[in-house]
């Protein structure tokens, strides 16, 4: 275990290093401070009458719009837009974690300690995942208090939408784990990964348009190709379900299923099982 | 008492690139080196020491034999536990400190945080860097990682010390530091594997050596045992370094005819003796024709011949 954590350890001392960390922070708070200052809202009885955006009047119109309702579209367009961009750094911050271990020269020092080489790898992915989650918790968490501050309202569903942008995270840095001990290279994971994330919004498209296709192999390629992918748009429009509740589209509420969860968990375990595989019968 | 480091049958055989050729570079060597002893593995470029060395780490698998440290399989990674390495041409994350560098691979071995801070001060104050013990590793020169992957060797205090090229980028005296650093812990009953390019540095370190060629071990012996003249050959004669002046024909011929089988070699003459009563007619020789003597020294076989001979001996007939 302390093997474990001086590996998870130097994850993020790694990370501080690059700047990854502190450029990811100082955009984090620079975005956030920019909203605590910019925006003023004019509640009266739970309905917002009146709005300043740097210091400019927003017409609201005759009518006052329904706080609650303004909010919700706000947190669950904010989530979404951290669903992606959350993703993005996440493979650019983590994607050099397997290259950089298996370098010669750096590679010896690691796996010649009492640790197995499973357990090197596995708690490299733990320590990518552990930066990943502060990063999304810090930005959610602070625009959720944020929220709570300048409206007076609690949607802890907020909150809970860090646990699904994770999951996607954690489904593509696997993959980006088994492409580096495939290729030691970092630059082929990060477009391998962001490959499989463009392709599975692709296939998300297609799936859901089979009509088009004349032949019945196309749609059984489709059908298969879609099932083995990541369900990143999936997952994309459950975070947003989930956030605007019964307020958002019925179509993100659907994407709420265990379906389109289960396949992308099982490609981020089977990403996981054959990048452990492949570095433990690599030899050096 | 058991090997500390033992190795019977290690073969490894690879494929060079794919569908390449197949190297075999370990032909089942057997070595076994004890507790406190200071082992060297030479061998020409390619011989398969540090395919050797990165098999007893688990870093490479062997293709059949077997091995273990400290009586553990190298399959299972606990046999590292007590095991200290220090690879050649390592590269520490440059953003650690010395300190961060120690702490973190002193941990990954096991060693309790409490227990690290002294050591790794004490350590640090042994290989001399106590004055960069805060200073990032990407600022240090080649010697001085040297000295800090020497200490991540050590701050674990392992049993068993694995080293390939631990001087590589040293100074004259950091070397000899080093050096007088592995007899200290040899001294402290540490068996210390040393793979090194530099016979010097084998000659003046080890105990014991095996010279390694295409994968099998060539010779294995004490320095003393190897560099024994004529051990091999059965010819005992000894050579000497004679200096003399003047050195004419009529001398050599004198040799020659007393079976010393002289030679000219840069301005001096060398010459064979089977024992001393045979090397003082030789020098009464030269005093009867009032030749002075100004030097004559044994000559001695050093390492470096024998790794010579070895290796032309591998080469085919031209």
């Amino acid at each position: 275990m302390r093997a474990l954590a001086a590996n998870i350890e130097e994850v993020f001392r790694e990370a501080a290093a690059r700047w990854t960390l502190v450029a990811y922070f100082a955009l984090s708070s620079l975005f956030i401070l920019l909203f605590a200052v910019a925006v003023n809202l004019d509640v009266v009885n739970g309905a917002l009458a009146g709005a300043k955006i740097f210091g400019q009047s927003v017409h609201m119109g005759r009518q006052s719009v329904d706080l609650d309702t303004l909010v919700l579209g706000f947190e669950s367009g904010f989530a979404g837009f951290l669903y992606v961009v959350g993703t993005f750094l996440a493979i650019f911050a983590t994607a050099h974690l397997v290259p950089r271990l298996m370098e010669k020269g750096t590679v010896d020092l690691y796996l010649s300690r009492p640790v197995g080489r499973v357990p090197i790898l596995l708690s490299r992915y733990a320590g990518g995942m552990l930066l990943s989650a502060s990063n999304v918790a810090t930005l959610l968490g602070a625009m959720w208090l944020l929220v709570v501050w300048k409206t007076h309202l609690v949607h802890p569903r907020f909150l809970l939408a860090a646990g699904l942008i994770l999951f996607g995270i954690a489904a593509l840095m696997a993959f980006a784990f088994l492409v580096g001990t495939l290729t030691s290279s970092t630059a082929v994971s990060i477009m391998a990964t962001f490959a499989v994330f463009f392709l599975s919004i692709v296939l998300a498209n297609l799936h859901a348009h089979t009509a088009i296709f004349s032949s019945a192999w196309a749609v059984w390629l489709v059908d298969g190709l879609y099932w083995a992918f990541p369900k990143m748009v999936e997952i994309g429009r459950a975070v947003v379900g989930l956030v605007s509740g019964e307020n958002g589209p019925i179509r993100n509420r659907t994407a709420l299923s265990l379906a389109p969860f289960l396949s992308t968990g099982l490609f981020g375990l089977v990403s996981l099982g054959l990048a452990c595989l492949r570095f433990s019968r690599k030899d050096f | 008492m058991s090997a500390a480091i033992e190795v019977r049958g290690l073969r490894k055989d690879y494929r060079a690139g794919l569908g390449g050729r197949e190297v075999k570079a370990l032909s089942g060597i057997d070595l076994a080196i004890e507790p406190g002893e200071l082992f060297g593995l030479l061998g020409p470029n390619g011989a398969g020491k540090t395919t050797a060395v990165k098999i007893l780490l688990g870093l490479t698998h062997a293709t059949a034999g077997s091995a273990s440290l400290l009586g553990k399989p190298i399959t299972d990674p606990e046999s590292r536990r007590r095991v200290g390495y220090l690879p050649e041409g390592h590269r520490f994350p440059g953003y650690l400190t010395a300190r961060q560098t120690l702490s973190i691979f002193g941990r990954m071995s096991g060693v309790p945080p409490r227990a690290l801070e002294p050591r790794i001060e004490d350590l640090l104050s042994r290989l001399k860097l106590s004055d960069w013990v805060d200073v990032k590793v990407k600022k240090f020169s080649k010697g001085m990682t040297q000295r800090l992957g020497l200490a991540a060797a050590l701050v674990h205090e392992p049993e068993v010390l694995l080293l390939d090229e631990p001087t590589d980028g040293v100074d004259p005296v950091g070397r000899r530091e080093i050096r007088d650093l592995l007899k200290a812990e040899a001294a402290k009953g540490r068996a210390i594997l040393l793979n090194s390019h530099l016979l010097s540095e084998i000659e003046l370190t080890c105990d014991r050596v095996a010279v390694l060629r295409n994968g099998r071990v060539a010779a294995m012996g004490t320095i003393e045992d190897l560099t024994k003249k004529g051990k091999e050959t059965g010819d005992f004669s000894k050579g000497y370094k004679l200096a003399a002046a003047p050195l004419t024909e009529e001398l050599i011929a004198d040799f020659r005819e007393k079976g010393a089988s002289p030679e000219r070699v840069n301005g001096h003459l060398r010459v064979l003796a089977r024992d001393a009563q045979h090397l003082n007619s030789l020098i009464d020789a030269a005093r009867a024709r009032g030749t002075l003597l100004t030097e004559l020294t044994p000559e001695k076989s050093t390492l470096e011949d024998v790794f010579v001979d070895l290796v032309k001996a591998m080469e085919p007939p031209q």
